[in-house]
């Protein structure tokens, strides 16, 4: 609706309601919509600069290894040991995929703070008065943790990987000598950032309350793994490992990550011996996963009952 | 705006466990500004979650501009606003992200979102507050916002769910003002509400319901039919006039300073004009009285019940 009405030479305009009648996307543009708007909250972007703390200092605390490796690398570039230029190897990429509990903290910050609130303050009526339903609010923010994790995860690897070519004598010798580091990283560490983001959001689900649902977070890291340590018992690479180990809920990525890197459990982990203990930590890891998808989509089934 | 009937709904009953929310429900509305009345528990929130999609009747069959609910809820919704009656705004971020944003989740692109939540706010009347966070907004402040986020996708029906709650007068007023206003921009209206005066106001058809059943269902004005009652202003002399009335077998007396006298017909108003001008009386005043929607809503649902 526009009129004007004429003041001497110029014109005063009433741009009033103006129609939208341009394209207009259905549940694909829903879900991306949601999906850039959990990922904004979850770094603090268009939010106070306090809400930018917390992913941007862990995102650093997990880079720091990747430095500190660099660093000595490059101090140490031109030092011989052993036979030949062994370089001084602090961290492992295979070491480096969710070693850091920085991450673990990061999902017990973020995923209750991109859930809870839309419970909390019954933003979800409005939501699922949008074309979308709730497979398509669950996707959207597992979609948003779990990118934010992967590439947490990733930077310091990158971080890592270009640092050490840049250091090493010959840089595309480097390179065509981890050929395999660069699909076995992305691998182990989307199947890390899945895994979270799926235990994240689902016990985030249960709760409207942040401090409790990040608070559970914890706890379930915390009682896992003191339970399964005491089952499997100290040095597990000479005494062999138990399946209790299994129990360790938020290591069972890791599991999987040494069989990205090694074909088999690691020796020295607490599957080692265990018969069959890369077979029951894919089975495992699979099991939660389901769960925890199940867990959500119930919890987000009532739209449309 | 497209032809044909805003609503249908056919013979719609949703039971939950124990309880009939909607019975036999069953009308079809014209793309006007409709108001939808009945008490706390008459079934208006239900009504509304079965428009969206959101619940499904456990009999009948639901039609939103032309579409079947049952078939395509994902559909209708693209075309729908909805402001829910409780606080549903996330409080710690600013009018103008979350109206985008669900413009956004409403299918439009980034860049038109944006657009159209400064054009919708400017509308609603938030202006420099849009970048304040809504947790520190007034009642009125988020009821607007509230308002601006279900128009902000140019939908062709918008559901407001008591939109004047907790609102002061003025506030009440302005709220009422911008309501009327959505049918000059191609906006159908459904209001649900328990106050009578303002669908009243603003809604040119009016749907009753009172315990899950329809009550009436009409033209506001054709509800607002003339009540065979006369009031008549004769100055201080009011009781000579009902005293002659009487004598002529009118019936009449004195309410409220003024003279009211029960009618039947043209003729009846020719013999009272007669009597007031054989008393040399001053005619002041004399009107039809209009019912009320209350006097309807308490009249017809006494028959419903």
């Amino acid at each position: 609706m526009t009129s004007s009405v004429e003041v001497g030479r110029g014109a005063v305009y009433d741009r009033g309601y103006r129609p939208y009648e341009g394209k207009r996307g259905r549940r694909g543009a829903a879900t991306l919509a949601l999906y850039k708007a959990s990922v904004r909250r979850a770094l603090g972007l268009r939010r106070s600069w306090r809400q930018k703390v917390a992913p941007f200092v862990l995102l650093g605390v997990v880079t720091i290894p990747a430095i500190v490796n660099v660093g000595i690398a490059y101090v140490t570039r031109n030092d011989v040991f052993t036979n030949g230029r062994v370089r001084v190897e602090i961290i492992t990429y295979r070491e480096y995929v969710g070693v850091s509990s920085a991450l673990l903290l990061f999902v017990a910050l973020v995923a209750p703070d991109v859930i809870c609130p839309d419970r909390r303050q019954h933003v979800l009526p409005l939501l699922f008065a949008r074309p979308m339903n709730g497979v398509d609010y669950v996707a959207a923010k597992l979609a948003a943790i779990a990118s934010i994790l992967f590439a947490f995860s990733l930077l310091p690897q990158i971080v890592l990987f270009v640092g050490n070519m840049f250091v090493s004598n010959s840089a595309l010798n480097y390179l065509t000598g981890h050929v395999a580091v660069l699909w076995k990283v992305p691998i182990a560490v989307f199947l890390l950032a899945i895994f979270y983001a799926v235990v994240g959001v689902a016990i985030s689900s249960l709760s409207d309350r942040r401090i409790v649902a990040g608070a559970s977070i914890i706890g379930l890291l915390l009682v896992t793994s003191i339970t399964a340590a005491a089952i499997v018992g100290e040095e597990p690479q000479f005494n062999g490992g138990s399946a209790g180990a299994l129990i360790n809920v938020l290591a069972l990525p890791i599991y999987l990550r040494d069989l990205v890197f090694l074909g088999h459990v690691d020796p020295e982990g607490p599957l080692n011996g265990v018969a069959n203990g890369g077979l029951l930590a894919v089975v495992a890891y699979v099991a939660v996963l389901l769960v925890g998808v199940g867990i959500l989509l119930r919890r987000y089934r009532w739209v449309e009952r | 705006m497209a032809p044909g009937h805003l609503l249908r709904i056919d013979h719609v009953t949703k039971q939950y466990p124990g309880t009939t929310a909607l019975d036999d429900l069953a009308i079809e509305l014209p793309r006007v500004r409709i108001g939808l009345v009945g008490a706390n528990g008459a079934g208006k929130t239900t009504t509304f979650r079965l428009l969206l999609g959101l619940a499904h009747p456990t009999r009948g069959r639901i039609e939103v501009c032309g579409i079947d609910v049952a078939r395509d809820p994902i559909g209708v919704r693209a075309r729908l606003g909805y402001m829910p009656e409780h606080d549903c705004l996330p409080l710690d971020q600013t009018a103008s992200d979350v109206v985008s944003t669900f413009g956004e989740l409403s299918g439009l692109p980034a860049r038109a979102a944006r657009q159209r939540a400064s054009d919708i706010l400017d509308l609603v009347g938030i202006d420099e507050a849009r970048f304040r966070p809504i947790g520190g907004f007034s009642t009125g402040m988020r009821q607007r916002t509230k308002l601006a986020q279900a128009i902000v996708s140019d939908p062709e029906l918008v559901l407001l769910d008591e939109p004047t709650a907790g609102l002061d007068p003025l506030g009440r007023e302005d709220m009422l003002t911008l309501v009327a206003r959505l049918g000059s921009f191609g906006i159908s209206v459904v209001m649900a509400t328990h106050l009578l005066d303002d669908v009243q106001r603003v809604c040119d058809h009016v749907v009753m319901i009172d315990g899950g059943k329809l009550v009436v269902s009409g033209a506001t004005d054709a509800l607002l039919e003339r009540t065979g009652t006369v009031t008549v202003d004769v100055g201080p002399r009011r009781d000579e006039l009902v005293t002659a009335l009487r004598t002529v077998e009118l019936p009449a007396a004195v309410a409220e300073g003024y003279v009211e006298v029960t009618i039947d017909g043209d003729a009846q108003i020719d013999l009272l004009r007669d009597v007031i001008a054989d008393l040399g009386l001053p005619l002041y005043r004399l009107t039809s009285r209009l019912t009320s929607l209350d006097e309807v809503f308490l009249e017809r649902a006494e028959g419903v019940r």
